[in-house]
Formats: structure tokens, sequence, C-alpha cells
């Protein structure tokens, strides 16, 4: 059972970034997220090598990023800016976590139109895609693994699933039922387990 | 370029954007389902190549929409689609995130949390079930996404040379015509 032993101001005392610094760290950042694996680069550079944040406010940093909505990683980045340095900070740290990524992707995206009348493209896109599937099922498997094995979080996982997969569903009306159903089956269902 | 179809992609990122829970990947089968078969902006092989590219390049594979904003409106959509999939989301944040962290042991708060994890999942395996449709798998499709997966989960082999060797096989198996 883990106990929340005193928390440490997390917001109070930032160290003093500037700007530039922030740009700085986060274009390295853009620039080195390969393959995933963000939070820990982001812990290399902002915990270790900067030392703006220490290890607690930077895992509570990393929960915020997660269960808000959005990719995980330009969550962390807008956060970590917002806590040092503000909306401004923020704004920053979007653009040098995306910019970089952004340029890459549309370079790629050059190639690909000059190279699109080849078939050679296509079977190699389309072996890239299976291993970008693998990915999002491996993602899909360790998340599902974190489910409590309760009958109703399951069957909303499978209901999703289905209505927006093979259904074709709408995304966005299926979101918007199952949210609130599964937060309250949640709500009423959570004496049956510890957190954790 | 057609600003009318700029303008329906970005009335399609918005919403996608705010409800993007789990990350990026729990929208990619609204996205296609719009853009491929509400939309027609592009057809599903396309989607395929694009979802191969932003799996391929670095940053989030939510990167997608740019290049569907670029396929609709060149630079300038490229980067209004960038915003609209981005900017709702990271307002969430700036608005929400010091809120949700006080409030994170309160009971509603966990209920929350473990109430957004089940769809978040459901979401993730309906854009993999979405890509696998569109990309028309066949038996070598589906071996090489069963391999990569046991690879990704059992082994500390990254995605990055797993890519590499995919790739590399795929083209020459394409330029020896054996595919």
């Amino acid at each position: 059972m883990d106990k929340i032993i005193t928390e440490k101001p997390v917001l109070s005392a930032p160290p003093r970034v500037t700007l530039g610094e922030l740009l700085f760290s986060f274009l390295r950042l853009g620039l080195s997220s390969f393959g995933g694996g963000m939070a820990g680069w982001t812990h290399r550079e902002i915990v270790e090598r900067r030392q703006w944040l220490d290890e607690e406010a930077f895992m509570n940093t990393l929960t915020v990023a997660q269960i808000l909505p959005g990719a995980n990683p330009v969550n962390l980045a807008v956060y970590i800016g917002l806590k040092l340095r503000g909306v401004v900070g923020a704004s920053v740290a979007f653009c040098g976590m995306l910019a970089p990524a952004l340029v890459v992707i549309l370079l790629m995206f050059l190639c690909y139109q000059k190279l699109a009348g080849y078939s050679e493209t296509h079977a190699v896109l389309q072996g890239l895609a299976c291993v970008g599937i693998a990915s999002t099922l491996t993602m899909g498997i360790k998340t599902s693994r974190r489910l409590q094995r309760v009958p109703l979080p399951v069957l909303t996982a499978v209901g999703v699933f289905l209505a927006v997969g093979p259904f074709h569903a709408p995304l966005i009306p299926v979101v918007i039922v199952a949210i609130p159903l599964s937060v309250f089956f949640a709500f009423y269902g959570k004496r049956g387990s510890t957190h954790g | 370029m057609d600003d009318n179809r700029l303008l329906r992609l970005i009335q399609i990122c918005v919403p996608l954007s705010l409800v993007s829970f789990g990350g990026g990947q729990s929208i990619v089968a609204g996205l296609q389902h719009q853009v491929v078969d509400v939309q027609h902006f592009l057809s599903a092989p396309a989607f395929t190549d694009f979802y191969a590219i932003s799996r391929s390049a670095p940053g989030p594979g939510t990167l997608i929409v740019s290049l569907i904003g670029w396929h609709l409106g060149g630079l300038l959509g490229a980067l209004a689609a960038t915003l609209a999939i981005f900017l709702p989301s990271s307002a969430v944040v700036c608005l929400f995130g010091s809120f949700w962290h006080r409030h994170r042991e309160a009971a509603w708060a966990i209920a929350v949390e473990k109430g957004l994890a089940p769809v978040a999942v459901g979401l993730i395996f309906a854009g993999a079930f979405t890509v696998i449709q569109s990309a028309a798998f066949t038996w070598k499709e589906a071996a090489t996404t069963l391999v990569a997966t046991g690879l990704l989960l059992k082994t500390k082999i990254g995605p990055y040379p797993i890519l590499g060797v995919v790739g590399l096989g795929y083209f020459t198996l394409s330029y020896s015509g054996l595919i």
C-alpha cells in the first residue's frame, strides 16, 4: 500500500529558467523523439541534465500529461513549460517539441510525393505500417494490463472497440457516451480494489 | 488550395484533439473514418501510406494530420492541421493540469482516471483494427505485424531496427517482383 508522504510544493519555487533555455531544451527533445520513449528522454533532459524539476515533480507532471487528452510528449512539454514559465513557457515548449518533428515529417512527405509513382514505395510503406500497427497493439496490450480484472471495464473496452472499429460508429459520440458511463462504474465500483 | 476542405479538416481535428485520451493513437480510427469514408479527402491506401510515414517519423504519430493538411492545402494546410490537433489538448493541459494535479487524490478524480482507461484501450485497438482494414492485410502483413508485436512486447528491441529490417525486406520483395 503506497502512502502519500508529505507532498513537496511542486509549483512554489521553480528554478529561474530563461525562455531561450526552455526552447533549446525542447528543440533537442523534439529532435530526439524517435520511436517513443519520450518520457525517458524528457526525464534525462529536464531532471538529470538541467535539474529544473525534481523526481517527484516530474512524475506528477508525467501523470497529468498521460491522463489529459492529447499526445503525451506534447502534453508533457506544455505542462513543464507552464510550470517553469507560465503560458509563454508552455507555448515555447509546444513549439520546440513540435517544430523539428514537423519539419522532418514534411521533408519525408516531400520525398514520398517524389517516389509515389514507384510500386516499391507503397510496398515499403505497407511494411512500415505493419510495424506502426504492431507498436499500437503493443501499447494497447500494455495499457489493457492495467485494467481491473472485473467485467465492467473489460466490457467497456470491448464495447468501445467494437463500436469504433468493426462497426465504424463515429468516434466522438461513442466517447461522449462511454466516458461518463465508465467513470460512473469506476466511481461506484471503486471499493472493490485498491489503488495502485 | 481548397479552403473549404481545409476548414472541414480543422473541424474534424479539434473535437478529436479534445477526446484523445490515452494519446494520439486513440483517435486514429475516428480520423480515418472521417477523412477517408466521410469526407473522401484521400483513399484508404493513401491513408495507409500517410500512417506509415507518421509512425516512422520522429515525434508523435498524430502528425499524420499534418500530412493530410499538406495534402489538402500545402504548407499552410499542414500548419493549420497541426495546430488544430495539438492546440486544443494543450489548452486543456494549461487550463486543467494544475487543477487535476491538486485533486488527483479525490474520489472523483480516481474514478475519472480509472474510467478513462477502458475507453482508451478500446479506442487504441479500434485504431489498429481500422488501419489493418485500410491496409487490406494479407498473410504477409499479418505475419509481419505479429512478429513485430512479439518483438516489441517480449524483447528490448526498439521500433527503429524493426522498421529498418521490415522496410528493407519489403523493398527487396517488391523490387524482385515477389509482391
